[in-house]
């Protein structure tokens, strides 16, 4: 009965129902936090817990470490961006037609990156992060390049952004529950785990790589597009590489493979380094410094810190029998 | 006359890719793994360079040793403190071993990059050169002394590193390791000892690469990122882990870049390298070389 606690999907409905907690104390956020400026740095954090999310799904579930997840909130952001500067078409058409174009770019990705593993998965990521900036930057003509374009806003009330993005938080968290929680999670992890050994035992290897890749992508470019709406500013900052290395901060500090950690690490990162700003900049300093520490001494982030200690205070039969 | 300008130059940059390449080629043959925090040894190599002769008034000739002893110790230390779980059987990232890799160089050029820029400042420096010479012509060719001193003190540190690893001692046990870890420290080599000597190694060449730079690139912290990226570009075109493919590569690479800016697009010219990186990695991940060159 106790060493059911060891089991993956008890493992998952317990991470589930943190990160629940979590998505409510942001939603009960407001009642406090009363200031516009706060809650602009909230929604934010959001912003990249959802950049997060979404790359923990590639990078922690399935065990593709992209270096694109920037590059991806970058195009969805353009995609309504770019739909309304050029042909005047609404948000309501541009930002589902961002997430399904970023879903799109990224099946294809995953297709191209198929047989790739480890640091050559990595280099090409990075490559098409890079190329798809500098392609972005230097169209001045149809994208106006370094300068940015405006996009309008969905509403004035930045309550109201703040709930949106909470509400989409809460969507994409529970979607990524009951994807991990059905086969095509098991698939993933089994892909991380062991390619050869998953393909095997008939994992449709290609199949689910591909839909990682997409899925994680779509996360990416709705972080994006949304984003654009809120600060009716999208240039292509948001790709450069330093904002994927954020996204890998938070996910690593917050603990990577796990639905609170990513959650937990870019709300903790991003309010951090809010708050260091007014101490002279260090921010970076401390979470490079604390990714690498992380990695080398606790891969579980701090979620697998809280998590591991209830494992040990089981009685020490029931953790052996794992 | 374009065209021998072009070819000439793009040489003398193939030369300056080289330097920073080959180290980064030498770590994936022994390790596996692309330094992400490859770049930065290169800007602590021109920082070193700049304010050891900006501040402390020495020669500029002295502050290249001094920069290269700097890259050394950091590439060092990098690999005593943060690549031994790679191979040293602890750690705990122990199934995802090339994600480690991944994270851990990349937070290290945050780290490194971050830290350059509080404690000494985002402005870019301007280097003093070696030589304080004009431009001037050989036939067609456009050169300054700055570049040219710099082309051959690099060409004459590759031709050294050649004859070094296919010669010396230290070299074979290079080969050794980067051929088989295990069978190498079979045969009584200090396989952990050589991994920590070719961080040195390239941690130094990438300095130096730096330090030579310094007075054209004018230093700034994120500095390290461009030559980064191309020798990413180069360690795959040239077969990953190949530091004669790299070489070969570096110089290919560097007359490519120079046409393209020139007959093809100015603004895509870095586009252009990444590119060739993808397709080499998608349709030639034995690089253009083939396997033949895979030895170290």
């Amino acid at each position: 009965m106790s060493d059911a606690r060891n089991l993956w999907s008890h493992r998952l409905a317990v991470d589930f129902r943190a990160a629940l907690v979590v998505v409510a104390v942001l939603a009960a956020a407001p009642i406090v936090v009363t200031s516009p400026y706060t809650l602009g740095i909230l929604i934010v954090s959001m912003y990249f817990a959802l950049l997060a999310m979404g790359w923990n799904l590639l990078a922690g579930f399935a065990g593709q470490f992209s270096l694109a997840p920037a590059a991806f909130a970058m195009l969805g952001a353009y995609v309504p961006g770019l739909l309304d500067y050029h042909w005047h078409v609404s948000l309501a058409v541009g930002i589902p037609a961002g997430i399904v174009g970023t879903a799109i770019v990224g099946w294809l990705l995953g297709r191209v990156v198929l047989r790739l593993r480890g640091p050559y998965l990595a280099l090409t990521t990075l490559s098409f992060a890079e190329i798809a900036r500098v392609v972005i930057s230097n169209s001045y003509d149809f994208t106006r390049g370094a300068q940015g374009l405006n996009v309008p806003t969905l509403m004035q009330s930045r309550v109201g952004y703040y709930y949106l993005f909470v509400a989409v938080v809460l969507v994409v968290l529970a979607g990524l529950f009951f994807v991990m929680r059905s086969a095509i999670g098991r698939f993933w992890l089994a892909i991380r785990d062991d390619e050869t050994g998953a393909e095997s035992r008939g994992i449709d290897v290609v199949r689910y790589k591909t839909l990682a890749f997409a899925l994680s992508c779509a996360i990416c470019g709705l972080a994006g597009a949304l984003y654009g709406t809120f600060s009716q500013l999208v240039s292509p900052e948001l790709g450069l590489l330093l904002q994927t290395g954020i996204v890998i901060a938070m996910v690593v500090i917050g603990g990577i493979g796990t639905l609170t950690g990513p959650l937990v690490g870019a709300l903790l990162v991003y309010l951090a380094s809010e708050w260091m700003r007014g101490l002279g900049n260090v921010q970076m300093i401390v979470f490079s410094a604390l990714v690498i520490i992380f990695a080398r001494f606790f891969r579980e982030g701090l979620w697998g810190l809280v998590a591991r200690r209830r494992v040990r205070a089981l009685p020490r039969a029931a953790a052996g029998a794992r | 006359m374009l065209v021998v300008d072009l070819f000439v130059n793009g040489l003398i940059v193939g030369l300056f890719y080289a330097l920073m390449a080959v180290g980064l080629a030498m770590i994936f043959g022994v390790l596996k793994i692309v330094n992400f925090a490859h770049g930065e040894f290169y800007m602590i190599g021109a920082y070193t360079y700049v304010l050891v002769a900006l501040k402390l008034g020495v020669s500029p000739w002295a502050a290249l040793p001094l920069a290269a002893i700097a890259g050394a110790l950091v590439g060092w230390l990098v690999e005593r403190s943060l690549m031994r779980p790679l191979y040293a059987g602890y750690g705990s990232w122990s199934i995802m071993k090339d994600e480690y890799a991944v994270v851990v160089t990349f937070g290290l050029s945050l780290f490194l990059i971050n830290l350059v820029d509080k404690v000494v400042g985002p402005y870019p420096y301007r280097g003093p050169a070696l030589v304080e010479t004009s431009r001037f012509a050989i036939g067609p060719v456009m050169l300054n002394g700055q570049k040219l001193i710099a082309a051959g003190v690099s060409a004459a540190l590759l031709i050294g590193l050649a004859l070094f690893i296919k010669r010396s001692l230290w070299g074979r046990q290079i080969q050794a390791v980067a051929q088989n870890r295990l069978g190498a420290s079979l045969a009584g080599i200090d396989a952990t000892r050589t991994t920590s000597l070719i961080f040195a190694i390239s941690g130094l060449l990438a300095a130096l690469s730096g330090a030579l730079l310094a007075p054209v690139i004018n230093p700034s912290p994120d500095v390290g990122g461009f030559p980064a990226v191309k020798s990413y570009v180069i360690v795959v075109l040239g077969g990953m882990g190949s530091v004669w493919g790299a070489m070969i590569a570096s110089l290919l690479l560097g007359v490519l870049e120079s046409f393209f800016a020139v007959y093809v697009s100015y603004d895509y010219r870095d586009a252009f390298g990444l590119l060739i990186l993808m397709l080499v990695l998608i349709f030639r991940p034995q690089g253009l070389l083939g396997e033949k060159v895979r030895e170290l």
